[in-house]
């Protein structure tokens, strides 16, 4: 049971509570843990406002409230305890009226400070069965904070970023150093009087780099090259270097993953029955369009809305494949208006996590409990998406004249009807005269079209038909085949190409309600598309609100939520985790930046330069902060004491490459990786057995020639039964989006990396690498470094399979350091 | 709650415990490993301190149980047709249900075989041991352990799909994605083993769930909790076994260089994560040897195969894999999972209360009492918890398809669980005269986890990860201790 926060209204309490607000309560209650965790951070990263000995609310108090009060005294109505509500100034200390629990300017007056310090289990708050308490030391901030006036100022995420001052050079612990992003880390770290690492060896930071940027290891020739280069001009060869991986084709192919984790991509349709589907050219837009550098908020707008744009191409239809990515249940029985508007839920929260990063869809079955979003207008916003149908495309090779390929093939159909038409009769003659004796010379194909009956006659055997009575008859048919090969290619042209999964809008707009509880079998009040009302203004002229507006609205340089959480996002991939650890909650319970004003800089600076990601990641790859060792050096002992993650970047960290990559590294390694790019996805070896662990079981019918060898990212994922090379080094099945894949270490993946039938067969192609080339080169194949002493002793008198083996299993191969 | 880097440490300490429990098996250098993984495992205990004075016990608080046996009748076994003696359902069998049953109600198959008329059972039920349980003839071995187990006849689900349905009973939520019990409590108490996976899946029938490996997957928890399914054919575990053309000799060569140059490495680079992974390079070395070694049962007495009923040790049957999991608990795997299929008894040629039903119950009568005898004589019982269902049961009404049979069943079905401190020889909630709904006792899906945890030890609202803002737990907002069932 919770407690009342007075004793005054206990009364209201004992009025009876509904279970489901109880059971809300119930839900956010953390342990002590996560309380330990914030006031660590808190103290850690307010650093300078503490020293000023003022309070500031977003960064000091809100977090404390947010956490500790908000899920009973917060912005849902249905769950809010004793009336009293805490996120709003108001409700906090009764507005000009007074008389709330908060008295600005008067703490020892404030009823909520009486309840923080008391003793007693029945009054104190937060109530200890929550799980929930403050220090004494967060005790004393919020006293403070009343004290000095009790100001609520907002959540630093709803407030649009502004570009923040560079520090001068000379504060930069490095006189030399004019890099922005060096600029503002090395300030940070010199606030708390830390030094940024040295800068790694040239070899490893080509390989970082390579990985990083197209996720294949550097060959030896770049690796030398590169060394000879870095020892002439470091800036030059640097610059040279980062220009040609942002230009090479595989820079797509791996930052195409990165998103496609958000687009919770696979190749079937998950639920029981798993069925494969073809989205693949959703895949390869985003590879394309990565590449060409497509404008990020371009980019943004025809994923949610291409079909929306005037005069959209193929193009731009195929990008809105990006919310087709949900399941499809085809299980016997049920309903399918529950899975349709499942999907849509699913395409709200998505969108709400990739694009805001905020909870939206915590507020399907009720107001937020923590961020201002209200169960209404997770509708609107479910109104947006709630209007459209689901089809599949055919996409013709690029040039293809499809109008012009349909007019001949009618043409060509016409004529050929004409032909049939005009010879009826003799073709009815002719095959009921046809003895068992003319029929042996007959072609085969033509005999089983007279096996069918003549309603089922297609026009095409119908005209094989009459070609063969010419035949027969020693009439020339060569102007028939000729006309029957022609029909037959354009109808080949027009019919046998690849289809995809798009969005197309309904003229008429379905009917959108507030579902109680989130449930579709009880909707209630009826809502229109809108946007959420924290955020900037929603402007729009048309009378009919479309997806168009809602993507025009979230690349809208108002929007404070979109740069910084893509910017985060893309952070993570280059440091391990983001300036905001919660790199899909930057609401008010999500965790705070470490360097907000790096953060705003990066966003402000990336809007600003045209949302080009490809600029984006090479003003992060040029930095320093990125090129330091991520090696632990004695002299790091003092930040280790201070900063054990690693949070303000006193060094770069290891960290253990993706699935794909795991995969990648070793093909290109034992020299077997095809570089063939985009197109349908591809069956490499998988254990026996492994389909058939699914409701339905699905073939694995094993590719063959250069697409067994294709990168990770090309293998074909089954929701239901993932590859299981890739599910075990944590590759995300496409169920829901992954905004950060988890890294675990487990003896599966020694298991797999060991004995794996594709994994060995990369190691004896090392093992002829190793015989041919020696020991170096294999090494240096996996590593891009030279080994030494030490590690050549520990290879030597092996075998060459086993060495390879032993290689391609190394922590540091399928680690980017 | 824990976050990730809370679930980094809590990983990479899990594995330095178990590196500092493994001693000696590593060649050369295993020394100075050993002193360097205690040293680096007292480091992450007390940075684990250092961050956080309160981190949990490996238990919220005491527990009654350490393991879990969880017999999964996938499809939905009929209640009506097992436990749920109803002779009124009998008297008026092919008469409509009345509508205030079915009022507002939603079934499976709505717009074509599902129908609203009362199907009386034709099995004989009798009353059984001290506790007068019923059972009905196709469960005679069943009938024989009614006193080590507490029959509970009130379940109730929420979803009435089968892959949603089983999502639910393993996750706690009919969503894709989310982690299952297994899963969870593996992350709550780790595991025992230390040359096994902690949560293993076994399966018989024609083929795999419905929902598939998602049932025992992870969810948002990392993926060392993930169930791994223990294969009859084949490797056990996937690429369990060293490539053909590779000598014994060979593979622990390979084994140890790789963990001598990982150290080498973890020397230059001082990243703790090597550590972590030279230890799991040893246990996978471990675990080519004895997961064989578990598999083959060959050890076992011909009275302990008498037992099962198992004729062929070799044939990979329900009733071989009830004493694998005997086995798997014995070597401290924490969470064993067994489903048996194909107990969708909706009328269809295949799939008869006549006849097929009867040829199912066959094949899991016998193993599982048996198992239950097996752990209460080997003392295993006590502190192992047995649980036998489906994702949900079949409705009083019937289904016409080639032959009448029965819909999936939502709002009361059956379920027994034995050891770990449930109460022995309880029968547990009623339902009305039809079956159809409970009128005392109800036990949700949810409660029913929630009590599972409890038995381990483990607080199911504090069991918890926070995932995409929101903490997560198996049961959602909802679940309660059902006290009554607790001995």
């Amino acid at each position: 049971m919770t407690k009342p926060l007075l004793p005054e209204i206990t009364s209201s309490r004992e009025n009876g509570r509904a279970l489901h607000g109880l059971r809300l309560v119930q839900i956010m209650k953390t342990s002590l843990r996560v309380t330990i965790f914030l006031f660590v951070s808190v103290i850690f990263f307010s650093g300078s406002a503490h020293s000023q000995d003022s309070v500031d609310f977003s960064k000091e108090i809100l977090p404390l409230l947010a956490e500790n009060c908000f899920a009973c005294h917060g912005f849902d109505a249905e769950a809010r305890e004793a009336d009293l509500r805490l996120d709003t100034v108001e409700g906090a200390t009764g507005g000009k009226a007074g008389g709330g629990v908060i008295v600005a300017g008067d703490a020892e007056a404030s009823a909520l400070v009486e309840r923080l310090r008391s003793d007693d289990p029945d009054l104190v708050m937060p109530p200890p069965e929550t799980g929930k308490s403050l220090t004494a030391d967060q005790k004393e901030k919020i006293i403070a904070w009343i004290n000095s006036g009790a100001s609520y100022d907002s959540h630093w995420a709803f407030v649009a970023p502004k570009r923040p001052e560079l520090p001068s050079a000379s504060q930069a612990t490095n006189q030399e150093n004019r890099h922005p992003i060096d600029q503002l880390v090395h300030r940070r770290l010199a606030e708390v009087k830390l030094s940024p690492a040295p800068l790694a060896d040239p070899a490893t930071l080509i390989r970082r780099v390579s990985l990083d940027l197209i996720g294949l290891p550097p060959t030896q020739v770049e690796v030398i090259e590169f060394e000879k280069a870095w020892a002439k001009d470091q800036e030059q060869a640097w610059g040279e270097l980062v220009d040609r991986l942002l230009g090479s084709r595989h820079y797509g192919e791996r930052w195409a993953r990165w998103w496609l984790d958000q687009a919770r991509y696979a190749d079937s349709n998950g639920y029981s029955i798993d069925a494969p589907r073809s989205i693949w050219k959703y895949r390869d837009w985003v590879i394309d369009a990565l590449n060409r550098d497509l404008s990020f908020d371009q980019f943004t707008i025809e994923q949610l809305a291409g079909d929306l744009l005037p005069n959209a191409d193929t193009s731009q239809k195929v990008a809105t494949g990006f919310h087709r990515n949900t399941q499809i249940n085809q299980e016997g029985g049920i309903d399918k208006e529950q899975f349709r508007i499942d999907s849509i839920f699913d395409r709200v929260g998505t969108t709400g996590t990739v694009w805001l990063g905020l909870t939206v869809g915590c507020a399907q079955c009720h107001d937020h409990k923590f961020d201002p979003i209200s169960q209404k207008e997770f509708y609107q916003f479910f109104a947006f998406f709630n209007n459209q149908d689901e089809p599949s495309i055919k996409v013709y090779p690029e040039g293809t004249d499809v109008d012009a390929l349909e007019s001949r093939r009618n043409q060509v159909q016409d004529q050929i009807k004409k032909l049939i038409d005009d010879s009826a009769d003799p073709l009815k003659q002719w095959e009921e005269s046809l003895s068992d004796e003319n029929k042996k010379s007959i072609s085969d194909g033509v005999k089983k079209v007279l096996g069918k009956p003549l309603n089922k006659r297609g026009l095409e055997e119908k005209f094989s038909l009459l070609i063969e009575m010419n035949r027969l008859a020693e009439k020339s048919v060569q102007s028939f085949e000729a006309m029957q090969e022609e029909f037959l290619e354009l109808s080949r042209q027009l019919n046998d190409v690849p289809t995809t999964m798009v969005l197309s809008e309904r003229k008429e707009p379905r009917k959108t309600t507030v579902y109680i509880k989130g449930d579709f079998t009880r909707p209630s009040e009826e809502v229109t598309p809108g946007t959420l009302s924290i955020l900037h203004g929603f402007e729009t002229s048309s009378d009919s609100v479309t997806r168009l507006d809602l993507a025009k609205w979230i690349v809208d340089s108002k929007n404070p939520m979109t740069a910084r959480v893509i910017v985060n996002r893309v952070w993570q991939q280059y440091f391990g985790v983001g300036m905001v650890a919660t790199e899909n909650d930057f609401g008010l319970v999500g965790a705070r930046p470490t360097h907000p004003d790096l953060l705003d800089w990066l966003a402000v600076e990336w809007v600003e330069g045209g949302w080009s990601l490809k600029k984006l990641h090479r003003l992060i790859v040029t930095s320093d902060t990125y090129r330091q060792t991520s090696k632990m050096l004695d002299s790091m002992e003092p930040a280790l004491a201070i900063d054990a993650d690693n949070r303000l970047l006193w060094r770069q960290n290891r960290i253990r490459l993706d699935a794909e990559l795991v995969r990648d590294v070793a093909l290109t390694a034992s020299g077997l990786m095809s570089s063939k790019q985009g197109g349908p996805p591809v069956f490499p070896p998988i254990p026996d057995g492994v389909m058939g662990q699914g409701q339905v079981k699905r073939s694995w019918s094993v590719s063959s020639g250069e697409d067994r060898y294709r990168r990770g990212l090309y293998t074909f994922v089954y929701r239901g039964t993932p590859p299981p090379s890739l599910k075990v080094f944590d590759a995300p099945e496409g169920f829901s989006s992954c905004t950060r894949r988890t890294r675990s270490n487990t003896p599966l993946q020694s298991l797999t990396l060991m004995n794996d039938s594709s994994f060995f067969e990369f190691a004896q192609s090392l093992a002829k690498i190793v015989e041919d080339e020696g020991v170096e080169t294999a090494f240096q194949r996996c590593t891009s470094r030279r080994p030494n002493q030490v590690e050549l002793d520990l290879l030597s008198g092996l075998d060459s399979l086993t060495v390879a083996r032993a290689l391609l299993n190394l922590d540091e191969t399928i680690t980017r350091e | 709650m824990w976050n990730q880097n809370q679930l980094r440490q809590q990983t990479r300490r899990h594995f330095f415990g178990s590196a500092a429990a493994s001693t000696g098996s590593l060649g050369l250098g295993s020394m100075a490993l050993q002193s360097l993984m205690s040293q680096e495992a007292g480091a992450a205990a007390k940075s684990e301190l250092d961050r956080n004075p309160l981190a949990p016990k490996p238990t919220h608080f005491a527990p009654k149980a350490k393991n879990v046996i969880f017999l999964f009748m996938a499809g939905g076994p009929s209640q009506l047709e097992m436990f749920e003696h109803k002779p009124k359902l009998t008297e008026l069998n092919g008469k409509p249900i009345p509508d205030s049953f079915i009022e507002g109600k939603r079934f499976a198959f709505m717009d074509s075989s599902h129908r609203i008329n009362l199907l009386g059972s034709r099995r004989t039920f009798k009353q059984y041991g001290e506790s007068g349980a019923y059972v009905s003839d196709l469960l005679p071995w069943t009938s024989e352990i009614v006193d080590d187990i507490s029959i509970v006849k009130t379940l109730q689900a929420d979803l009435f799909n089968h892959a949603p349905a089983k999502l639910f009973m393993n996750t706690g939520s009919g969503q894709f994605g989310r982690p299952s019990i297994g899963s969870w409590v593996t992350y709550g108490i780790g595991s025992e083993c230390e040359d096994l996976p902690g949560f293993v899946v076994l399966q018989s029938g024609p083929r795999g769930p419905r929902g598939g490996a998602v049932l025992w997957g992870n969810g948002m928890l990392p993926s060392t909790y993930q169930g791994v399914p223990l294969r009859n054919q084949g490797d056990p575990i996937l690429n369990l076994s060293t490539p053909e053309t590779v000598s014994a000799d060979q593979q622990r060569r390979l084994v140890d260089v790789v963990n001598q140059l990982n150290q080498e490495r973890l020397r230059q680079t001082g990243d703790g994560e090597i550590a972590a992974r030279i230890n799991a390079y040893e246990m996978a070395y471990r675990m080519q040897t004895s997961a064989p070694e578990l598999m083959d049962i060959s050890d076992e007495d011909q009275e302990t195969l008498d037992l099962y009923g198992i004729k062929d040790p070799n044939e990979s049957t329900y009733a071989r894999n009830c004493l694998l999991s005997r086995r798997l608990i014995e070597r401290g795997v924490r969470f064993v999972q067994l489903y048996d299929t194909n107990w969708d008894h909706h009328g269809g040629p295949t799939e008869t209360l006549e006849n097929h039903l009867p040829s199912k119950c066959r094949d899991i009568d016998q193993p599982s009492a048996a198992l239950v005898k097996d752990l209460k004589r080997r003392g295993l019982l006590d502190d192992t918890i047995v649980i036998w269902g489906g994702e949900f049961g079949r409705t009083p009404m019937g289904e016409v398809r080639q032959n009448t049979g029965r819909n999936h069943h939502i709002d009361a079905f059956t379920m027994w669980l034995a050891g770990g401190g449930f109460k022995a020889g309880q029968v547990y909630g009623e339902t009305d005269d039809f079956g159809f709904e409970p009128v005392e006792n109800a036990v949700h899906v949810h409660d029913l986890h929630a009590t599972l945890l409890h038995q381990l030890g483990l607080d199911h609202e504090r069991l918890t990860v926070r995932f995409q803002g929101r903490d997560f737990r198996l049961t959602d907002v909802h679940g309660r201790v059902v006290t009554d069932l607790l001995a």
